[in-house]
């Protein structure tokens, strides 16, 4: 699968999208989901299966502790990171 | 490439045969039919072709689940164990990992999950097992018990607390320290292998912990328990079919009053109930799989509704399985008897149906809209 970077803006503004039709209510990028927000473990699973679909990252691992999903800010960061590491895995 | 679903299926129909009755009444399945089963890549058939799996996707790999239910639920629980040990390590473990324990659990090797201890079952926070790391090392010190299939396997993949979190770790049976001590009489699933486990300081190189650090406990056992209740679910499919086929068999043949029981209409009544299990089950369980082969994030409530639905309704169609083949149903062994105790299981593993129901009340108050409130 080859895998594309999505600018960060982009990224941010499509996980507040989703957060908020998922949830019904309002989301800023770092309001904390599961201390604030009342989220659960299985909407932490829900999250990622999102990311991983949406932007075509596998996220595996160490990646999956809770704080890389806290924020809207912390899951973009991931998503860069991933992406970029996917692209490098595929020039080298 | 062949469709690899109907030779599976076939490899599970030949094996299992009319087996499970003497299975369930001496609690054992042959260890070499399990390895048969494993090396045929049927016990654990998502894990991708690469790693010497089926390849299968959710929906294909549940009918393979429903075809091992309605046959015996013992083998269905040991695959339930294999599939979720392979998702655990496919999900936790580092590409290095993936590619040195998948090819074991697709190669003959046979492999249990263990999740429950004495004071942790439902509560899983209270989960007292250590992984400590010591050096190149890490050592494993704790008790786990009603571990499925334990009594089979080669490889326990377990969980406990490591460091400012938990992981899972890969516990080959075979290392000083592991003792496995069957559960010779369980009520339901009786040849499932069982275990209560008991780990005295299990010293293993550190690269058998998955993903090498250490997550939250609630994501990592939530994530390893996805797969198990979709297995669990399907599973319980396969009871129901095979309930509704004892009960349409036997009412058709049965007489009584002259006539064949089914069209007495009380007996006709739990047989429309059966079907009506049966499909709410299936279409529960094919809409959460197909979440699952989409990518979509409503796998996950899906799951734990497949699930709870799956077990319940097939805790009560046994039930009125059982009461339709009356007299002809009652021995220990048979079909429905074995289903009426099996399915009870269902309603308690991989998540009860009251933690079931708590987690889809959660879910629904997370989600109400802000200003309804």
């Amino acid at each position: 699968m080859s895998t594309a970077v999505t600018d960060l803006e982009t990224v941010q503004k499509e996980l507040l999208r989703f957060l908020e039709s998922r949830t019904r209510r309002a989301w800023g990028p770092d309001l904390d989901l599961f201390a604030e927000g009342g989220q659960s473990s299985l909407f932490a699973m829900e999250l990622v299966v999102h990311l991983e679909k949406s932007f075509g990252i596998s996220v595996r691992g160490a990646d999956l502790r809770l704080d890389n999903f806290r924020t809207v800010t912390g899951m973009t960061a991931l998503v860069g990171r991933l992406q970029r590491q996917a692209i490098g895995a595929q020039d080298g | 490439m062949a469709d690899p679903l109907p030779a599976a299926t076939a490899v599970l129909a030949a094996r299992i045969a009319d087996r499970a009755d003497s299975w369930d009444r001496s609690g054992l399945i042959p260890v070499g039919t399990l390895r048969e089963l494993g090396s045929a890549g049927a016990l654990c058939a998502e894990v991708p072709t690469r790693y010497g799996g089926l390849g299968l996707d959710s929906l294909a790999n549940g009918e393979l689940t429903a075809e091992a239910g309605s046959r015996c639920s013992s083998v269905r629980s040991v695959m339930t164990s294999q599939g979720m040990a392979a998702w655990t390590v496919q999900r936790f473990g580092t590409p290095e990992q993936q590619a040195s324990w998948l090819p074991r659990l697709t190669g003959g090797e046979l492999a249990a999950v263990g999740f429950s201890e004495a004071d942790a079952g439902s509560d899983l926070s209270a989960m007292a097992t250590t992984i400590e790391r010591q050096g190149e090392d890490v050592v494993v010190e704790g008790r786990k018990v009603w571990v499925t299939s334990a009594h089979y396997a080669d490889l326990l993949v377990l969980f406990g607390r490591y460091q400012d979190g938990a992981a899972a770790v890969v516990v080959p049976t075979g290392v000083p320290g592991v003792r496995v001590r069957r559960i010779a009489d369980p009520l339901g699933c009786r040849a499932a292998g069982h275990a209560d486990v008991r780990l005295d300081q299990v010293r293993l190189p550190a690269g058998h912990v998955l993903g090498g650090a250490g997550l939250p406990l609630p994501l990592l056992v939530t994530t390893a328990l996805a797969y198990g209740r979709m297995s669990v679910a399907w599973g319980c499919v396969g009871i129901l079919r095979a309930c509704l086929a004892a009960a349409v068999r036997h009412s058709r043949t049965r007489e009584q009053f002259g006539k064949p029981i089914g069209e007495h209409q009380l007996v006709a009544g739990h047989l429309a109930d059966l079907l009506v299990a049966e499909q709410t089950a299936t279409r529960v369980c094919e809409h959460a799989s197909r979440c699952w082969d989409a990518g979509s994030p409503d796998q996950v409530i899906a799951t734990v509704l497949a699930k709870h639905i799956s077990a319940g309704q097939a805790a009560k169609a046994a039930s009125a399985a059982v009461q339709v083949l009356a007299s002809a149903g009652a021995a220990d062994g048979g079909v429905v008897a074995r289903a009426y105790r099996d399915a009870k299981l269902m309603e308690i593993i991989e998540g009860s149906n009251e933690m079931c129901r708590l987690m889809l009340a959660d879910h629904v108050l997370a989600r109400v809209p802000e200003e309804s409130r």
